[in-house]
């Protein structure tokens, strides 16, 4: 190779270029444009099939005074605060099961990641029987127990937990699998040496098994914060961001003043607070998990 | 440059020249149109997808085409979405909409004026005798733009009616259902029970659906409001009309039938008209062929106009859920489209669409023309929709009708559902969000 390049720099320069033009050409259709087309949206009313008029800050200003859209980013970081931790602890318990030599473990991981692959629109349908109020399976147990029925999806204050219940077991399996990668990955003569020294179960996790799962935590944190704040399927099919827009996430709302009511101007505004939103949030959630780290 | 560059080379210039030529194929073929010149005529048909429509549809085309074969029609049914609008809508902007569509909502006709999809009818000579000879008096006026033009020919209309189970208000005492809100609640406390005796009420006085699904207000609210305010306006001139006193009567109505627990807070998965879990629920006449194929055995059924406040006393306005005919500037074929849409509204085409499809056309003559009196005389059902037609009002024609619609929609579950807010503060919020949309 070093001789190649001492032969022919400019060459290889070149056919390194062509190499790259497809992923540029991807980017530059596929991301730079329509971001750049978002930007100058920002600026314009535009309803698709009319040429776009010129308001300056009035997007802007109108999301200033948008109460729906603050409720719909509290609503969404409600969703997150009940739906990482929920996942998280839920992913690492099966994983740690599942890392253990039972019988059927291939049977059981299989199954756990089976929702993963299942579509979004199909789960929430599955989930919305469960959730009946009337004749949902839910209900039916709790009748069965002798307790009331509840409202799972028509209460302001059961819904947005219900969806949260929902996603986290449609999600969990993806992070099975990344914690169980994590187990995998932590050199067996830890635990070996602290069975020498007489440690217990609660000890090695505690002081081998957690500490060397960080990095995947981590992973596993940023990861389905991305995912939480993106909640868009399961209010869409599920509650149509009722019961009074308690369960309207942020994604559902812009999607809404997008294609429900061609406002692709205050859309793109909305999407673009919302994206530095979430940027923000990541950020600062990985300068305290390699604070913490660290 | 020498030689074994210059091999090289030659791939990578053959395959950017294919690349820029598929290119240049692709957005050629992107145009959609045909360019061959051809001089012949054939138009593109959309009605509505449902099978009846399209049944009525695929007759009316066969006699077009038997009549008319050097302009034959293609049908094709609307493609499948969530609603005819947004399919239509994006047909608009990519110029691919088809030379007639049948199935016009006139609540998007506005948005599609705005884009410039649609043909000016009064543009066609004989557009004024058409109007005149078919529709009442001054209803086309109904459907003039702000720009002036009309854009769609009505074609049909289904009044909504309350549709009520006879021996339920029978037992209840009432050989109809009341026609006044306090009446009807009171109607309802008799209805409203527990047949089976398991402790649980499974029976009620009116089905609501409650889902803030936008559309859904067109079968409580707002045909409240038009039976209430004899045919009010939500908005004429951007101006938002509908902070009064009819919208927070109906507010209270339906605020009022939850809290005495005679609507149901259930949507059901089953249809509880026909199973007997309420007495009633608003519906078009299009329902009346359902309700007849499942009927259980003995079960009674008839129509009503919908209730009004206790201060009214005329015959109530009613919503029409009309659906029009119009004529898309893409056509190449403006003047022979105009002649198969004064087909599709001929008098025969209107009894095969009554025959078919048990919908309604807009003629102001539907009860006296002998053409129809038989129709009318084997289903006796389709008269009290026939006599509520004239009493009827479309959706408005403002752009952003179904964003004020879901503001409408949010303050209605609020109030009526949870009684979060009274019925004041809900319309007047509701009014609040409609000004901010239409600033």
């Amino acid at each position: 190779m070093r001789g190649l390049r001492k032969r022919n720099p400019r060459g290889q320069a070149r056919a390194a270029s062509w190499m790259i033009l497809p992923y540029a050409l991807h980017f530059l259709v596929f991301l730079a444009y329509p971001l750049a087309f978002t930007f100058v949206l920002v600026f314009h009313r535009w309803d698709v099939f009319t040429p776009m008029e010129w308001v300056g800050l009035a997007n802007i200003a109108r999301l200033v005074r948008d109460e729906w859209f603050l409720r719909a980013i509290w609503n969404t970081l409600v969703f997150v605060v009940i739906h990482i931790p929920l996942q998280l602890i839920l992913a690492l318990f099966f994983a740690l099961l599942l890392n253990e030599k039972i019988r059927g473990r291939t049977f059981f991981r299989a199954t756990y990641f089976l929702p993963v692959v299942v579509s979004g629109v199909v789960v929430s349908f599955v989930w919305l029987q469960i959730y009946s109020y009337e004749s949902g399976l839910l209900n039916q147990l709790l009748a069965l127990l002798g307790l009331p029925k509840l409202p799972w999806l028509t209460s302001r204050a059961l819904a947005m937990p219900s969806i949260a219940i929902m996603a986290t077991w449609k999600n969990v399996g993806l992070y099975i699998v990344l914690f169980l990668a994590g187990l995998q990955s932590i050199p067996s003569y830890l635990y070996e040496v602290a069975d020498l020294d007489g440690a217990s179960g609660w000890q090695k996790f505690r002081w081998i098994t957690f500490p060397m799962l960080n990095p995947t935590v981590v992973l596993v944190i940023v990861l389905s914060t991305i995912g939480g704040f993106s909640l868009f399927i399961e209010p869409y099919m599920m509650t149509d961001g009722g019961p009074e827009n308690s369960t309207l996430s942020a994604v559902l709302y812009i999607y809404r003043q997008a294609f429900d009511f061609y406002r692709m101007g205050y859309a793109a505004t909305l999407g673009f607070a919302f994206a530095l939103m979430v940027f923000a949030v990541v950020l600062i959630q990985r300068r305290v998990s390699e604070g913490e780290a660290a | 440059m020498d030689r074994a560059k210059e091999k090289h080379r030659k791939p990578l210039r053959l395959a950017t020249s294919v690349l820029f030529a598929g290119v240049a194929i692709f957005a050629g073929g992107c145009g959609g149109r045909d360019t061959s010149g051809t001089q012949h005529p054939r138009l593109v048909y959309w009605p509505a997808a449902n099978p009846r429509e399209v049944e009525l549809a695929r007759k009316l085309v066969a006699e077009w085409n038997r009549l008319h074969p050097d302009v034959p029609v293609d049908m094709q049914p609307v493609p499948e979405s969530q609603s005819t609008e947004e399919v239509l809508l994006t047909a608009i902007a990519g110029r691919t909409t088809p030379d007639v569509c049948s199935n016009i909502w006139p609540g998007a006709v506005a948005q599609f004026a705005r884009a410039k999809g649609l043909v000016p009818l009064e543009s066609f000579a004989d557009f004024d005798s058409l109007v005149r000879a078919r529709l009442p008096h001054g209803l086309i006026e109904s459907y003039r733009q702000v720009d002036g033009h009309v854009y769609e020919i009505p074609w049909k209309i289904n009044p909504v009616l309350l549709e009520y189970n006879v021996t339920m208000f029978r037992e209840a005492g009432y050989e109809r259902p009341p026609a006044t809100y306090q009446e009807f609640l009171e109607a309802g406390k008799r209805i409203t029970k527990d047949r089976d005796g398991d402790g649980v009420i499974d029976q009620w006085l009116m089905l609501v659906d409650f889902r803030v699904k936008w559309w859904l207000r067109f079968f409580d609210f707002y045909a409240f409001y038009l039976a209430a305010s004899r045919g009010g306006l939500l908005v004429e001139d951007r101006q938002v009309l509908f902070e009064n006193r009819a919208a927070v009567e109906v507010f209270r109505f339906f605020q009022q039938g939850f809290a005495l627990g005679v609507f149901p807070r259930s949507t059901f998965q089953v249809d509880a008209f026909l199973l007997g879990k309420v007495a009633s629920h608003t519906t078009g006449p299009w329902n009346i062929e359902h309700v007849e194929r499942y009927k259980p055995p003995g079960f009674e059924y008839d129509y009503a106009p919908i209730p009004v406040p206790d201060s009214s006393c005329l015959p109530p306005v009613t919503y029409g859920d009309p659906k029009n005919i119009a004529i898309f500037t893409t056509t190449r074929w403006p003047k022979q489209a105009w002649e198969f849409v004064k087909f599709l509204v001929s008098r025969e085409a209107d009894l095969l669409l009554l025959e078919l499809c048990s919908q309604l056309p807009v003629r102001k003559d539907l009860m006296r023309d002998s053409l129809y009196a038989g129709y009318f005389m084997s289903h006796p059902k389709m008269i009290a929709f026939a006599e509520a037609a004239g009493r009827t009002q479309g959706p408005g024609s403002v752009p952003e009708l179904k964003e004020i619609f879901d503001a409408i929609s949010h303050e209605f579950e609020s109030c009526c559902f949870y009684a979060h807010k009274t019925p004041e503060q809900a319309v007047h919020a509701a009014a609040e969000r409609a000004r901010e949309i239409l600033r």
